[in-house]
């Protein structure tokens, strides 16, 4: 097959913070330091993930990482992504600043979700696996992965978080086009989801469930392996090329942010376009902020701890710390379900707590206010989850004085919003609430989180 | 994976063995922390034994890439399926490059 013609700014290689601050690779417990039903029953040891993709999140001795020519090929049929100038929102806002935003939802899966779907499929692919087993919240992740894994020739089974899934059905329609097992999670597939329903037959969801499910149908068959879309160290750096297009498309127009945004759900559309600009910066040797946005709804940067937590409801996966709100907690079913996750990715974890990256909590109908502003201004509909990065993109640049020098801010639109009409209607006609935490449920839960760090017992001195 | 060639018959199959045993006790003290090599057991079991999990593991495999000077091949590793000491020992044994003449 011809290869696409690559575009000049197309990064050939993804960019990996680990070189610049080695202390960000994911702090992990032992198992041999949990007590009770948490210690390991496993017996033997396998893969769950391709060796290629684990060496990346470990990676500490390479700044920059070449991309596959194969992944390259894939990338050019639509990336180099927009980015451009909000002229119009700037003067409807009446800001002091030079608004960017980098656009990537333009994609046939319509978010940034495909630029580490296909590096996924791709090694997964190469690895001999056949079919990937997934979760997902708002579906950005399965829609991705149900089209990479078709070009792949690899099955795809989709656990989907059951109020998202109801809330846009179409989302499992364009997973099932693509050639994917769709199943609403919790399910009656697997055990984890049967007890979940059992305990709360009209549970909603919450996507540690939906993973703890996709890990469990993935140990039931040897060709099958669990794959995640957020969180990684990885898959951050699969993201990578955002912001490394977003430096180059800046200097054609001779400027340079001094502050990035986009929102928080694990961290992936966050550390995307902030990494390459943090690098970057550092470089220069200027000052840049990073600012992630998480829902109120589900405040793990600006509410949680910094502590030893499961990612997936089962713990199959390395417990390690992280900014979480417990993985219990059951967030309310916001529209930007994926914000809903209930902790951040390791890497973004560690850039909050050495001050690196700052976090605010913006609720949904603020959020859904200055999406609907950005589509009127700008010509794009954003994802309820990138209408967060635009609305704390507002509140930012409304706190820039006007004697000051213009602020130059970036934001990431992470997806479009057009599989989420029904929620802008239900905005436009009044009918969307500010959302923020159920209290008891979030205090429950971080009681549980702190329990489970002090069952945590030392390290123990190898074999016991 | 490296394939082992004919030219290979005439090294002694303990001394491949016996440097791979010398491998993995050093990756394994490497990356489990307050092990001791003299602590090491063939039948000790990765899991429930030494406290290993995917993470760890994992450092572990890229530290036997880097002291073996191989890359490790993804399809290989997929497929493995590790109990203890013993299976890993095994497994450095068949991803060994031959040793230099």
């Amino acid at each position: 097959m011809a290869a696409m013609a690559r575009d000049a700014l197309l990064p050939t290689h993804w960019f990996n913070i680990l070189h610049d601050r080695p202390q960000y690779v994911a702090s992990a417990v032992s198992r041999s330091q949990l007590s009770g039903k948490m210690k390991c029953t496993k017996h033997a040891l396998q893969l769950q993930q391709p060796f290629s993709l684990a060496r990346q999140s470990l990676n500490t001795t390479d700044r920059f990482i070449p991309i596959p020519e194969e992944i390259l090929d894939l990338y050019a049929q639509y990336r180099p992504t927009p980015l451009r100038r909000a002229v119009r929102l700037e003067e409807r806002l009446g800001a002091n600043a030079r608004i960017y935003y980098k656009y990537e939802g333009a994609n046939l899966t319509g978010s940034h979700k495909l630029n580490t779907a296909l590096a996924q499929a791709y090694y997964y692919s190469r690895a001999g696996v056949k079919r990937i087993v997934t979760g997902t919240a708002a579906g950005q992740w399965g829609t991705a992965l149900a089209y990479a894994c078709q070009l792949m020739n690899l099955g795809c089974t989709v656990f989907m978080v059951r109020s998202t899934l109801r809330q846009k059905p179409i989302r499992g329609e364009m997973m099932r086009l693509f050639g994917a097992e769709v199943h609403e999670s919790p399910s009656d597939l697997t055990e984890v989801g049967r007890r979940v329903l059992k305990e709360d037959p009209a549970a909603i969801g919450t996507q540690a469930v939906a993973n703890a499910e996709a890990l469990e149908l993935a140990g039931e068959d040897r060709q099958s392996r669990f794959a995640v879309g957020s969180g990684e160290n990885s898959v951050l750096l699969h993201q990578t090329v955002i912001g490394q297009e977003a430096i180059s498309q800046m200097a054609a127009l001779d400027d340079f942010p001094d502050c990035v945004i986009a929102s928080m759900g694990a961290g992936s559309n966050f550390g995307g376009i902030a990494l390459p600009l943090l690098g970057a910066a550092e470089d220069a040797g200027r000052p840049i902020r990073l600012v992630a946005v998480e829902s109120t709804a589900c405040p793990k940067l600006t509410r949680g701890r910094y502590m030893y937590d499961l990612s997936d409801a089962l713990g199959t996966t390395p417990i390690t710390k992280v900014y979480s709100l417990g993985s219990g907690y059951v967030p309310p079913p916001v529209y930007a379900g994926g914000l809903r996750h209930h902790s951040a990715g390791p890497l973004a974890s560690a850039m909050h707590a050495d001050g690196t990256v700052e976090a605010m909590a913006i609720d949904q109908l603020t959020s859904f206010r200055a999406g609907m502003l950005f589509c009127q201004t700008e010509s794009i509909l954003p994802a309820p989850e990138s209408a967060h990065a635009v609305a704390g993109m507002i509140d930012v640049v409304s706190r820039h004085t006007r004697g000051e020098a213009p602020l130059v801010v970036l934001v990431n639109i992470s997806g479009h919003g057009l599989l989420d009409l029904g929620a802008y209607s239900r905005f436009a006609a009044g009918d969307i609430e500010a959302v923020t935490v159920d209290e008891a449920s979030l205090s429950r839960s971080l009681s549980s989180l702190e329990e489970f760090n002090q069952s945590i017992s030392a390290e123990p001195a190898g074999a016991r | 994976m490296a394939i082992e060639d004919s030219s290979e018959v005439t090294v002694r199959p303990e001394l491949n063995r016996t440097r791979a045993t010398s491998l993995v006790s050093d990756a394994l003290t490497a990356v489990i922390p307050g092990l001791r090599a003299g602590e090491l057991d063939e039948r000790q079991e990765l899991y429930a034994d030494l406290g290993m999990d995917s993470l760890r593991f994992v450092r572990l495999l890229v530290e036997l890439e880097s002291k073996l000077g191989v890359n490790l091949d993804d399809e290989d590793l997929m497929t493995i399926d590790l109990v203890n000491v013993a299976d890993l020992i095994d497994l450095v044994e068949r991803i060994s490059p031959p040793p230099a003449k």
